[in-house]
């Protein structure tokens, strides 16, 4: 390195990558950023630092970014801009956002961001959240909310000390979660198979002892024609199924009710009744000495009731291993040798990666994984903690206790811009959200939605596609800029972390928590927002949460912290036990994990017209939309590429290199060919995140449809499917 | 043996993610390029796989200055500038190198390059400026999945020695007779031809 001055050494934590928040040194050098490399943490498998952070002196003194406040000149979109004070931006956000509120009402106004300090600002607007979660995060936790009662129920079936395989199913770890990879590396390395599912062979996949090629989105049929073989080999862990799940209990055959004790004695209580297979008897479900049936039918309160677990097994017998293997395209053999092995290899640890829940259903692959899980005894009952340790992530309300935003899902907020309903947005305030590169129907969004809204503020490091859209943009500071409590928000990650204003803010950009508080006070939303980045950091420690207990910013600053344990053991279920069938989901027919096709697939009638499968996956050369415009990634990975398989490429006299279209009725999107064998026929493939400048034309956005699924609407909000669009590819010239 | 610094790099850990080839811009302040790359072995392309969907294939290669024993490119040079040190190293003189690139084709891995500005042939130096602080090459500090070991090969006993013995680490080319300092403990698959 070259410069003079003394350098000093900053603890901080990395803000790129979403969901890891590794801990790094910063150099500081003249007042500079000049270096990062990785921390240590007390548990040495946290030690980790990936391309993207280390190009942090590049996203940080890039040329492009954002200086001062903007005002919109000329049409949206036209590119036109004045600079204005930041008291003129304030000012004028402060106007317009009242005069909105008045007008349409306090939750017309609304805010989509990964930014947690907007919170507060919501709160005391009590104005509208719309939840990122739902931008293809949002399948997984629905589907584990029905299955464990929590949103994120990987714990139970990653956390082994010492697993014996490890299956990946539809997810690239090695690219994307690199502390599951640790695990999964080092399970490996001590014997364990590795496993991998996925239509494409990906990075991952190329470590693995087996790969399973799968037509995607067919993930619940894969696994029932195995559970199907663990019930023909009388493979099942009855133990665990007895005991945690809610296998035994009766279901009434009239209403897909489970059987209460009130159901059969009168004036009984609520409790599941199971057949005691000792005494021949119904009998409640914390009975002493019952052997509870898991097969059969009885006749109770004159109606026929089967244990759930029977159900379970009828419907499994429809898979027979010709039929899931005609549906997933995985060959019969391979689909009875996994399901042996998820028994004669226990524990099995079961990742299941968030492309897997991005097809329209994808909170049925989620919800059949764990039924596996549990049929075969592979869940780890003391794992669990995470959720207790994400209290914290949602810490921005924890001082307004009294008002609260109103969340809305993200496409149903399409609907409120849209059509008004359920109630109309007309202010959107983005932040750490580029949603309009990043959402799906993007042309939707471009020409429906942002002519809707009567005010749009960007607050971001650059001029993206959301910030060209907007009417004020608001120059942040990157996270080495500003002085923020780091909340441990990787599944596996216990820490808590200091993140130190490392260097001063670059030019007049200004961390998002200064303009929550700038304008709060503004607003006189109250003395709460006069708070300094540290004192509210210090407001949140001595809140008295247990999540918190112990924890000062003292500590902090000497380095990472363990939160504290949390005594958990069991299912926030209804019934307390993990629910491979859910009451509550009978109103879709979805009370068990049924394979349902995926509405956009190779087998709908739509695929006449659009053949192929659409994907838009992740990858280690940026995170979503951040970073694609450092240079050094890349001179690593230069442009966007749409992958194909040569017989796909073949049949439509595409050669690699080509320039192609890639298009259906929502849009298109041209750009180069490559074609290569690591993805399947039938499937393409562009890595999400390009900026629309980077396409010849279109983005990856403008394929996907933004199609609410009403069961994960009902359990917790719908995702967006952005693995489930059909499309066609044409040489470009020949569409 | 004499002191011979140099590398294990285990390929069944290397997940090809480029985290080398940054660091390495970084610490060296690399505007363009790196002097270690990850080659994909297998299909056309970066990150493709060999085969025919599904039997497929697909391997990570970082490919540096291998710090020869007996560096082709230092006999190349017509001016002296490339040397050995006694640490095993080897360095190019930037201020006796007039930019001739006559080492470049000399190298059997390649991983020499000349640079506009300076006028001058660049590589891996195996960060001699950490080194002789007692740190560690900075690729072997950022590599995500600890695949890189760092040490002195003329010891028997040091761990790197120990890795090459019970892994049976190969050198790339041998047949070039360099004599390499840089081994890679082969995949579970075999090894890289």
């Amino acid at each position: 390195m070259s410069g003079s001055g003394e350098e000093k050494v900053v603890r901080t934590v990395c803000g790129i990558v979403d969901g890891v928040r590794c801990g790094i040194l910063a150099h500081v050098r003249n007042g500079a950023l000049v270096k990062v490399e990785p921390a240590d943490f007390p548990d040495p498998r946290f030690r980790h630092i990936c391309a993207r952070a280390l190009c942090s002196t590049q996203l940080v003194y890039h040329q492009d970014r954002l200086r001062y406040p903007l005002k919109r000149l000329g049409e949206r979109g036209e590119g036109r801009w004045q600079r204005i004070s930041w008291d003129e931006a304030l000012d004028t956000i402060a106007s317009k956002l009242t005069e909105i509120r008045a007008k349409y009402g306090h939750e017309s106004l609304a805010w989509a961001i990964e930014v947690m300090a907007y919170i507060r600002l919501a709160s005391a607007l009590e104005a509208t959240m719309i939840n990122p979660i739902g931008f293809g995060d949002a399948a997984g936790p629905c589907g584990d909310q029905i299955s464990y009662g929590t949103h994120y129920g990987d714990l139970y079936t990653i956390d082994f000390e010492s697993p014996g395989m490890c299956v990946m199913w539809g997810g690239n770890f090695a690219e994307t979660k690199p502390f599951c990879w640790r695990r999964i590396r080092e399970a490996k390395e001590r014997g364990a198979k590795l496993v991998a599912i996925d239509p494409r062979f990906t990075t991952s996949a190329s470590k693995a002892d087996e790969y399973l090629s799968i037509r995607p989105g067919t993930d619940p049929a894969l696994v029932l024609g195995m559970i199907n073989v663990i019930l023909e080999r009388e493979l099942v862990d009855e133990y665990f199924v007895t005991a945690h799940t809610v296998g035994p209990f009766l279901v009434r055959g009239d209403n897909g009710l489970f059987l209460r004790e009130s159901d059969i004695v009168p004036g009984g209580s609520n409790k599941y009744i199971i057949w005691d297979t000792q005494t021949n008897r119904p009998q409640a479900q914390d009975e002493e000495g019952a052997t509870p049936a898991l097969s059969g039918v009885y006749h109770l309160a004159g109606v026929e009731c089967r244990p759930a677990f029977q159900l379970l097994a009828d419907l499994a017998k429809q898979y027979p291993l010709e039929k899931a293997s005609e549906i997933t395209e995985v060959a019969p053999g391979t689909i009875e040798r996994l399901a042996v092995e998820h028994t004669t290899r226990k524990p099995v640890a079961s990742y299941r990666g968030m492309g897997l829940q991005r097809t329209f259903h994808g909170d049925l692959s989620y919800r059949a994984i764990a039924t596996l899980a549990a049929v075969t005894g592979n869940i780890n009952l003391e794992g669990y903690s995470e959720g207790y340790r994400r209290f914290l992530f949602n810490g921005g309300t924890i001082l307004f206790g009294d008002r609260f935003p109103s969340p809305m899902p993200l496409l149903q907020a399409y609907e409120a811009i849209a059509t008004g309903q359920p109630y109309p947005i007309k202010a959107l305030w983005l932040a750490g959200h580029n949603f309009m590169n990043q959402s799906p129907d993007n042309n939707k969004v471009l020409k429906e939605l942002v002519p809707r809204l009567e005010f749009i503020v960007v607050a971001d490091m650059f001029m993206t596609a959301s910030a060209q859209h907007a009417d004020v943009v608001l120059p942040t500071c990157s996270f080495f800029e500003h002085l923020d409590l780091v909340t441990p928000i990787d599944v596996l990650s216990p820490y808590m972390q200091l993140q130190p204003k490392v260097i001063e803010p670059l030019y007049e950009s200004k961390s998002d928590r200064d303009i929550v508080n700038e304008l709060g006070s503004r607003m006189g939303l109250g003395e709460e927002f006069g708070l300094s980045a540290e004192a509210y950091v210090e407001a949140i420690l001595s809140s008295g949460h247990p999540s918190v207990e112990g924890i000062t910013l003292d500590k902090l600053k000497e380095g990472p912290v363990e939160v504290p344990p949390y005594d958990f053991t069991g299912f926030r279920t209804p019934s307390g036990r993990m629910e491979f069938y859910s009451e509550g989901m009978r109103q879709f027919g979805q009370e068990l994990p049924v394979y349902l096709e995926p509405i956009e697939s190779a087998r709908q009638p739509l695929a006449k017209q659009y053949p192929l499968s659409y994907l838009s996956t992740h990858t280690k050369y940026g995170n979503h939309s951040l970073m694609a415009n450092v240079a050094w990634l890349r001179e690593l990975d230069a442009e966007p590429l749409l992958e194909m398989n040569p017989r796909d490429a073949e049949a439509r006299g595409i050669k690699d290199g080509d320039m192609v279209v890639a298009f259906n009725d929502r849009g298109r999107v041209k750009l180069k060919a490559k074609i290569h064998q690591g993805i399947r026929p039938g499937a393409v493939n562009i890595n999400e995140g390009w900026w629309h400048h980077h396409y010849a034309e279109g983005t990856h956005q403008a394929l996907t449809h933004a199609v609410i699924n009403p069961a994960q609407m009902a359990v917790f909000e719908p995702n967006s499917a952005m693995y489930d669009n059909l499309v066609e590819v044409k040489k470009a010239g020949e569409e | 043996m004499a002191k011979q610094y140099g590398l294990v790099i285990d390929l069944e850990r290397c997940i090809g993610c480029h985290t080398c080839t940054v660091a390495c811009k970084l610490e060296n302040g690399l505007e363009a390029g790196s002097w270690i790359t990850v080659q994909t072995i297998g299909g056309p392309h970066q990150d493709t796989p060999g085969g025919k969907h599904p039997q497929l294939s697909m391997h990570f290669l970082p490919v540096l200055c291998m710090h020869c024993d007996l560096p082709p490119c230092r006999d190349a040079c017509p001016l002296g500038a490339i040397f050995k040190r006694v640490d095993g190293i080897v360095l190019v003189d930037e201020e006796k190198c007039d930019g001739c690139q006559e080492c470049l084709p000399a190298c059997p891995y390649g991983v020499l390059s000349y640079d506009v500005e300076t006028n001058a042939v660049g590589k891996c130096t195996l960060c001699a400026h950490r080194v002789e602080k007692g740190l560690e090459p900075f690729c072997v500090t950022c590599c995500e999945t600890e695949a890189i070991c760092f040490g002195n090969l003329g010891d028997s006993g040091s761990s790197v020695s120990k890795v090459i013995a019970q892994r049976s680490a190969a050198t790339l080319k041998p047949e070039a007779g360099a004599k390499p300092a840089v081994y890679y403990c082969p995949t579970r698959q075999g090894r890289i031809q």
